[in-house]
């Protein structure tokens, strides 16, 4: 077990910069989740904490040291791999015990090992068998053991869900948790995934193109995203966005007017923010609209495509050339079935942005 | 349905014939060959000569023992010098690696009698280069062609040095096929170079390493250009005279068919059992 940060952390291959400038402090015991879009610099920040990428600038710091230039095999970490990467010649009991042996483990402590491993990923029976004679599902259960039985310091994942069907994710992700209290190691998982994010983690750092764009608990980025990036990548589904102009303000308030949805105004709690005349973006997450009249502002919108789920329906609505929102509502199907209706914006629940993405409030 | 196949049939009939005049036919007729006697006129059928004949001629078990000396050296050696070629062929530190790839299967293409021409030269007693070299460490002439050890020697160095490197390239697409990330699963496991070649990349190469291994069996089998080549049909007096080199002789030096046909079929059988036995030891451990 053991505490990491992260200083000013740059990767650049050849004169791409993939990683600019990364610092994290994560503490023992905790479950960070590192998520972005493919290509943001991901499994590069993560193969640089295991080792197997050299690190360009700054410090890496394991359990109270710099691990710069620390073997990949000295680091206390273990790393499972977005492609399993097992032993494909050997047997899932030599997948867990190939380490330990080839480094000379005491024999009745590696098999003690490999068996609390087996039990609790629930693998015993397919000790005997090869990785080929498995499923998906169940290599995934071996990659885990593997890094399981090096009781690392660390656990680093690579989307290790990813190559699952989505049943198999959703109970995958939920024996991860329960790994994680279980044996209650610091755990550092990479996702592009927002809702393994939002219900794995301790802590979520969301990258993009390179930058950590913020980091912060599952519901602090939900209800206070720090940038336009962020507001959308978090949350499902993702948070509707419409042009305004800044039409009016006082010290503490901010009038915009929706450009594209009929120029309906809104005031919203904000102070600091650019200058009249100005084009910001507004932001509402679907599950936030009001009743009509309900709240700060009202949207009559018309029906496009009406998606009912049973417990809820996402109702995809325009406004004569406006931006297509997504509206979630829970009440009765048939009152959405209809072509026309108006829901309300809530000031309080209203996010604003600048041009450059950045949150105003 | 019925007339499609036909019309399918009609476009294979010319290969169809030339296979069956060409490849089928001959296999057969040598099988009935090695049962008649081909030193009357006209051939007699005659079942036990032949193989009655092989079974105590001497020049066959001569023949046999340089051959099976010949794989047995040179297969594990070519195979081993192979391995490690690869390797250093797909190590990220080499520069320039088609060049290389190029070099190391060049003397597959380079014409039989150029190549057996150039090696008579270097391995010359008088003013080979071989010799040369060796004398400049301190050893003694070695005249390669007038004594059986060395000259047997020089036919393994010879075959190795045109078929390491072909092996060489299909052990590497071998190599190729190991996905990265298991060798860096094995880092974070502890798991030293070294070991990583020994425990991982050797067992994931063996279907590949059997492969080169029945391959070489089989042309080590047939071996005859060297032979022939290099020491002069098979001397110094027979002793580099091959299983190849035999059945030469006896279909085209002295014109005895129905031998030569039995000596052949002896080889194919002989090529056959090694490879099986070879496969069968190198089998996958269950
Ligand atoms: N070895 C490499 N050489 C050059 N560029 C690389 C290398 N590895 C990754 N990259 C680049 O770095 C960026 C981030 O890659 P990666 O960390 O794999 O992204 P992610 O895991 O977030 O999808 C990508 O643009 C990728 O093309
Ligand atoms: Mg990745």
């Amino acid at each position: 077990m053991a505490e990491l940060s992260l200083k000013n952390v740059v990767k650049r291959f050849g004169n791409f910069e993939i990683i600019r400038d990364a610092s994290l402090e994560v503490s023992d015991g905790e479950f960070v989740v590192f998520v972005g879009p493919s290509g943001c610099g991901k499994s590069t920040l993560l193969r640089m904490i295991a080792g197997l990428e050299d690190i360009t600038g700054g410090e890496i710091w394991i359990g109270g040291a710099v691990v710069n230039d620390v073997e990949p095999a000295d680091r206390g970490i273990a790393m499972v791999f977005q492609s399993y990467a097992l032993y494909p010649h050997m047997t899932v009991e030599q997948n867990l015990g190939f380490g330990l042996r080839m480094t000379g483990n005491p024999k009745a402590d590696t098999e003690r090992r490999i068996r609390r491993a087996a039990e609790i990923l629930q693998i015993t029976e397919l000790l005997d068998r090869r990785p080929r004679q498995l499923s998906g599902g169940q290599r995934q259960r071996v990659a885990i053991g593997r890094a399981i039985v090096r009781e690392p310091r660390v656990f680093l994942f690579d989307e290790p869900l990813s190559n699952l069907d989505a049943e198999l994710r959703v109970q995958m992700r939920v024996e991860i948790s329960r790994l994680h209290k279980e044996l209650g190691t610091t755990m550092i998982y990479v996702t592009h995934d927002q809702t393994e994010a939002m219900t794995l983690a301790d802590k979520i750092v969301v990258l993009r193109g390179g930058n950590i764009e913020q980091i912060g608990a599952p519901l602090d980025l939900y209800d206070d995203p720090a940038n336009q990036f962020v507001a959308g990548f978090v949350g499902s589904p993702k948070m509707n966005f419409m042009a305004a102009r800044i039409i009016g303000k006082t010290p503490d308030s901010v009038t915009v007017s929706l450009v594209n949805q009929d120029a309906v105004q809104l005031t919203l709690p904000v102070r600091d923010v650019p200058a009249i005349g100005e084009m910001v973006t507004l932001g509402v997450r679907p599950e936030h609209f009001a009743e009509a009249g309900q709240g700060d502002a009202d949207l009559a919108v018309k029906v496009d495509v009406a998606e009912h789920l049973g417990n809820t329906s996402y109702i995809y609505a325009n406004v004569a050339d406006g931006e297509q929102l997504v509206i979630e509502r829970e009440e009765s199907r048939n009152e959405i079935n209809r072509d026309k209706f108006v829901v309300a914006i809530k000031s309080s629940r209203a996010y604003l942005f600048d041009g450059a993405g950045k949150r105003l409030k | 349905m019925q007339s499609r196949n036909r019309i399918a049939y009609a476009f294979l009939a010319p290969y169809l014939l030339i296979f069956t005049a060409f490849w089928l036919w001959p296999i057969i007729d040598s099988f009935l060959l090695s049962f008649q006697n081909t030193r009357v006129n006209p051939w007699t059928f005659s079942p036990g000569l032949n193989w009655g004949r092989l079974s105590r001629d001497p020049a066959f078990y001569n023949a046999l023992k340089n051959t099976l000396l010949i794989l047995v050296v040179q297969v594990p050696v070519m195979i081993t010098l192979a391995t490690i070629m690869a390797v250093l062929l797909n190590s990220p530190l080499l520069k320039a690696r088609g060049l290389f790839r190029f070099a190391f299967f060049a003397p597959v293409v380079v014409g039989e009698v150029a190549y057996a021409a150039v090696f008579r030269l270097m391995f010359n007693l008088n003013f080979g280069i071989i010799n040369k070299l060796l004398n400049t460490v301190g050893i003694p002439s070695v005249s390669w062609f007038a004594e059986k050890p060395p000259a047997m020697a020089l036919l393994i160095i010879a075959v190795t040095w045109r078929w390491a490197g072909y092996n060489a390239i299909i052990i590497l697409a071998g190599l190729q096929s190991i996905p990265n990330d298991v060798y860096e699963a094995a880092t974070l496991d502890r798991v030293s170079k070294i070991r990583q070649f020994f425990f991982i990349t050797l067992p994931l190469l063996r279907p590949i390493i059997l492969f080169c291994m029945v391959l070489s069996i089989i042309g080590s089998m047939q071996l005859f250009t060297e032979p022939f080549l290099i020491t002069d049909r098979g001397g110094p007096g027979g002793g580099t005279e091959t299983l190849g080199l035999f059945l030469y002789r006896q279909g085209f030096v002295s014109l005895n068919f129905g031998y030569a046909s039995a000596i052949a079929y002896t080889i194919a059988a002989l090529a056959v059992l090694i490879s099986l036995l070879n496969l069968w030891l190198g089998r996958e451990p269950k």
